[in-house]
């Protein structure tokens, strides 16, 4: 059974005539990197916010895990699907690294120990130990972007869904990046990616889906 | 005259925090394109910053050292008019942005630099025409994707038609056909004799500089011509 399902979606945003995306179809499995291309303004962060339930199709319905989207709460899609914003601005909040990343792993319900060594080690994964204690807003736009990434990743949702990750990491950390992602996939989870990357694409993408004028024009 | 010198530049954010550069200097020659890579977190924004002014004007912090851009002490004049001399364009557009319109958004910097009406109409269909997104003239910033929103803070900043750009990884969120965009109009700008310091991380945009600077924790460590100086950053890294 496909994970995500999309059924005849349409969406407009408020006030505006010309829909962004048009009667899409579309099944998204939990395995494998379903990348999303498509020039600036196609739609693709709008398709993003929809799997995700922020925005609400115009028309037509999403299911996930054969559930449909609008009977679950943010908190139970979330638990599903681990979406990482395009601009990792709006996602932190906390008062500390640490405290960003034992957020939302504290709210899965682990055990205190088991819940502090996932945030020990997916800390230390993305380099930010030395940063621990520091205000996540005063990081580097990079930083953030792995802090993110981190929080999000320590939840192991059965799909990650990532807005442009590589977007302000340089080569190295890309390729940290890159080599979680195959240790996701190794471990059964799938992962949507909206990315302009094509070098990063090209590397993990198993399947290529073009947007253009809110239709999916080629896979 | 050297369009920026940066002579023994240190900073940090607090006085008792970590410093994020450390003893840097260069100078970029008036027309050359100079590209500024480096791991995340190594300083490179906080350097765009000081060439607008922003640290120590706004942000405050410790500076030591001197920043001139077009012979100007970044020190001694205000942001607005060191505006003028270095356009700059931030990493988040969204921080940059407040207009209703994407014309409200490039007219505002000309129209507040009291020129006549009909320059100010010039330049907005100049830069909407360049940067190909005359379509959404009307349409509220807050509105456009990532990469739109890019595009439309560039042009607010070409608008000013500053000698220096400050580029601070403009390219990252744009689809193939707009950084093919942006490349050619950096090209066309170098031949018009501006200078041009972009953060970048993508290999391709970067070779478009006639010099790269790398970074590494706050220290200047390298600067010299693009080929040569990726090659070796590139296998520094080892990937």
């Amino acid at each position: 059974m496909a994970y995500i399902e999309l059924e005849n979606v349409s969406f407009c945003y408020p006030g505006q005539s010309r829909p962004v995306l048009r009667e899409i179809n579309l099944s998204i499995l939990n395995k494998g990197v379903t990348a999303i291309t498509g020039a600036n303004g196609s739609g693709k962060t709008t398709l993003s916010k929809l799997l995700t339930g922020i925005l609400l199709p115009t028309k037509g319905r999403i299911k996930l895990n054969g559930q449909l989207l609008t009977s679950l709460t943010l908190t139970q899609i979330g638990r599903q699907i681990g979406y990482v914003f395009q601009n990792p601005d709006k996602q932190l909040f906390c008062e500390t690294v640490e405290e960003e990343i034992a957020f939302g792993v504290r709210n899965l319900g682990l055990p205190p120990d088991q819940a502090a060594q996932k945030v020990r080690e997916v800390m230390d994964y993305f380099e930010l130990t030395r940063h621990a204690q520091a205000y996540p807003l005063s990081l580097s736009a990079g930083e953030k972007r792995r802090l993110a990434l981190a929080a999000v990743f320590a939840l192991e949702p059965g799909l990650l869904l990532l807005d442009e990750p590589t977007t302000g990491l340089d080569p190295y950390r890309k390729k940290l990046l890159g080599d979680y992602l195959d240790k996701m996939l190794a471990a059964g989870r799938g992962v949507v990616l909206i990315s302009h990357d094509q070098k990063f694409i090209n590397r993990y993408a198993t399947r290529l889906m073009g947007l253009q004028d809110g239709q999916f024009i080629e896979e | 005259m050297d369009a920026i010198v940066v002579d023994r530049l240190s900073c940090r954010y607090q006085a008792a925090g970590r410093q994020i550069l450390k003893d840097i200097s260069f100078k970029v020659a008036p027309g050359e394109i100079v590209a500024l890579i480096g791991l995340s977190g190594c300083g490179k924004s906080t350097l765009c910053l000081c060439l607008g002014g922003i640290i120590p004007h706004y942000l405050g912090g410790e500076l030591t050292g001197q920043v001139l851009v077009n012979g100007k002490d970044t020190r001694e004049y205000r942001v607005a008019q060191l505006a003028l001399e270095v356009g700059l364009v931030f990493q988040d557009p969204d921080t940059q942005l407040f207009a209703p319109t994407v014309e409200d958004e490039i007219a505002f910097a000309p129209e507040n630099l009291c020129l006549p009406a009909e320059e100010v109409g010039t330049r907005v269909n100049k830069v909407l025409d360049t940067l190909g997104i005359s379509d959404l003239r009307k349409t509220n910033p807050n509105h456009l994707s990532g990469g739109q929103k890019h595009l439309v803070a560039m042009g607010a900043v070409l608008a000013l038609e500053p000698s220096i750009l400050a580029l601070d990884e403009v390219m990252a969120q744009l689809d193939p056909a707009g950084k093919k965009t942006i490349n050619k109009i950096l090209v066309d700008l170098r031949r018009q004799g501006k200078t041009i310091l972009m953060v970048e991380h993508d290999p391709e945009t970067v070779s478009i500089a006639d010099r790269v600077l790398v970074l590494e924790e706050g220290r200047l460590i390298k600067d010299g011509r693009a080929v040569t100086v990726l090659g070796e950053w590139e296998s520094m890294l080892r990937c």
